[in-house]
């Protein structure tokens, strides 16, 4: 961005300064008194002179705490300050608080979830597997979740680059191979940033009708989801912590991709301090997300048997149904809606084992 | 030594093969032998031809509310891609500098934004898809997956060179080209070709019969 500062002109700042020095150098001493140093006989008296550009450097590095707006021939916001010190106390702000408090939390949260992994274990199907399975999620809702999860690891990963890089990537690496990350992540990150608004309002369309408070939800909550009193609450389709992960997903999600859209286009007229607010609240947003998701994919993969498969394949085993919605799987059951285990190999592609051990029967003959 | 290999041998070697293995495989499904159609034809088959390669840009009535997600993440990858290749400026530029030698107005920057922004998004939805979908999962061949994650690849290797300052990520996102150029006649890229001579064969084998496919 070029910048020329209009008050005063070149011109006049020269003629400004030759004045100052020729009266600096012609009034006496006593105008000075406060540069001078103190009178002693050990101290020889020399000759001082205020700088004559200090006051305007005071006012450009505004250490009265004023922001001195200044004319320029360009034109937008904040154009007029030549040197914003709150950027420079935002970047300090963004280096030192900000990346340190991502990465504690990032490594607190995943060194929790090792903990209960240690602790607890994956938590299995009670009963084992029945063998019989209920379909859990359509095509499109996981085609749906699945292009949220892409979008959402893509932007976490080259959104941690740009965030800790510096402290940690550049170490490693060395600067230049860290300005390739950095600039392929910033690109990547600006592309990709749209399409995860995009994923958040299929989500919307998709699973909102599986996510609204019912009867029966509080109780899980009230029990924490079976941690307090005995049994495990009965749930529908989702739980009431699944609900509530779902609305943080939505709320959170659609703050993080307005304050990105406010980021990644600074040429609406948001000044620098909308741009910081943003910037925070697109790093706490995200960085609740993140964490979010962390023990969504714990829950999801080795935390809980079978719960990866509904979002894979689309069906879970009954008996998982039974054990975490109680209340869906009976409706299901009820209706009918339960495959066999040759059936559900068969709609996989799969060779089912009734026909194996019939093909394997009929070559001994 | 990297640089001159990525930007001279191995181009030239990848858009070797690419055009030679084009033409050999447009060329043998042109010449492939095929047995007379004896038949009394009951309507000319050149209209028929000509109308199905247009006809099949739309779904038929009886499938259509079951294709939704393939037709509209299909449409927004395939003309994301081509409004990419042909139209993004530095395409426009390496087109006329290296190959054609003449230019034409590339599209302005928020357009590629968008066009590059609805490909990957495209592309996500169609592999997934397919991925998800039991019969798009059933007929699906190992080549199908590489050739969407290729793709993909070379995308957003485009994508991180867009500031087109960093010489390694563009000889990147170059080398991602090559490598699949070198792939497209041998895999199911060559439907960008074959769709045209498939659909029209469709239609005049239809038409010929007096079918309206």
């Amino acid at each position: 961005m070029s910048f020329r500062l209009h008050r005063p002109t070149p011109f006049f700042l020269r003629l400004v300064t030759i004045l100052l020095l020729a009266v600096a150098i012609l009034l006496p001493p006593t105008s000075g008194a406060s540069n001078i140093p103190p009178k002693s006989p050990d101290y020889p008296q020399g000759v001082s002179s205020i700088n004559p550009g200090s006051d305007l450097w005071r006012e450009v590095r505004q250490r009265d705490g004023l922001i001195v707006d200044g004319i320029s021939q360009v034109k937008g916001v904040e154009t007029g300050v030549l040197i914003n010190v709150r950027g420079d106390q935002w970047a300090r702000f963004r280096i030192n608080e900000v990346t340190k408090t991502v990465s504690y939390a990032l490594v607190g949260v995943f060194g929790i979830l090792v903990l209960v992994f240690v602790l607890r274990g994956k938590v299995g199907i009670k009963g084992g597997r029945s063998g019989r399975v209920v379909r859990r999620f359509t095509d499109y809702e996981r085609i749906v979740h699945w292009t949220l999860t892409i979008v959402f690891l893509f932007l976490a990963i080259t959104g941690l680059i740009l965030l800790l890089g510096r402290p940690l990537l550049l170490p490693l690496f060395g600067k230049e191979v860290f300005a390739l990350f950095a600039s392929a992540s910033k690109e990547g990150h600006n592309l990709f940033g749209p399409l995860f608004l995009v994923s958040l309002l299929m989500m919307l369309f998709s699973f909102t009708r599986h996510n609204i408070y019912e009867k029966g939800d509080l109780g899980w909550l009230l029990k924490l989801g079976g941690l307090i009193g005995d049994g495990h609450p009965s749930v529908g389709f989702f739980n009431m912590g699944e609900k509530f992960w779902y609305w943080i997903v939505i709320l959170i999600g659609l703050v993080v991709s307005i304050s990105g859209l406010i980021l990644v286009s600074p040429n609406f007229g948001q000044g620098r301090v909308i741009m910081e607010i943003s910037h925070l609240v697109h790093v706490i947003g995200a960085l609740v997300l993140m964490l979010g998701s962390l023990g969504h994919m714990y829950m999801g993969t080795i935390g809980i048997e079978g719960a990866l498969q509904g979002m894979t394949s689309g069906y879970v085993d009954t008996n998982w149904a039974d054990a975490h919605h109680d209340r869906w799987s009976r409706e299901c059951q009820q209706k009918g809606l339960t495959l066999s285990a040759d059936e559900f190999a068969r709609l996989r592609g799969e060779t089912p084992a009734a026909d194996a051990e019939v093909a394997a029967q009929e070559r001994a003959k | 030594m990297i640089e001159y290999l990525i930007d001279g041998p191995l181009w030239h070697l990848s858009l070797a093969v690419f055009g030679i293995g084009v033409v050999w495989k447009l060329g043998s499904i042109v010449f492939a032998s095929r047995r007379q159609d004896l038949s009394v034809a009951r309507a000319a088959a050149g209209p028929a031809a000509f109308k199905t390669v247009f006809s099949r840009f739309i779904p038929h009535k009886e499938i259509s509310s079951q294709i939704v997600i393939p037709l509209v993440a299909g449409y927004m990858f395939h003309l994301g891609l081509f409004a990419l290749l042909f139209f993004a400026v530095p395409h426009v530029s390496f087109l006329e500098q290296n190959l054609l030698g003449f230019g034409w107005t590339p599209m302005p920057h928020w357009a590629f934004i968008v066009s590059a922004q609805l490909a990957f998004l495209g592309l996500i939805i169609l592999w997934l898809r397919r991925m998800t979908n039991p019969v798009s999962r059933l007929i699906s061949t190992l080549d199908d997956h590489v050739v969407a994650i290729l793709t993909f690849v070379v995308m957003l290797t485009g994508c991180f060179a867009l500031l087109e300052g960093a010489t390694a990520l563009r000889l990147l996102h170059r080398f991602t080209v090559e490598l699949w150029l070198i792939y497209f006649p041998f895999s199911a890229l060559m439907h960008t070709f074959t769709f045209i001579p498939s659909r029209a064969f469709t239609g005049a084998w239809f038409g010929r019969r007096g079918i309206d496919a």
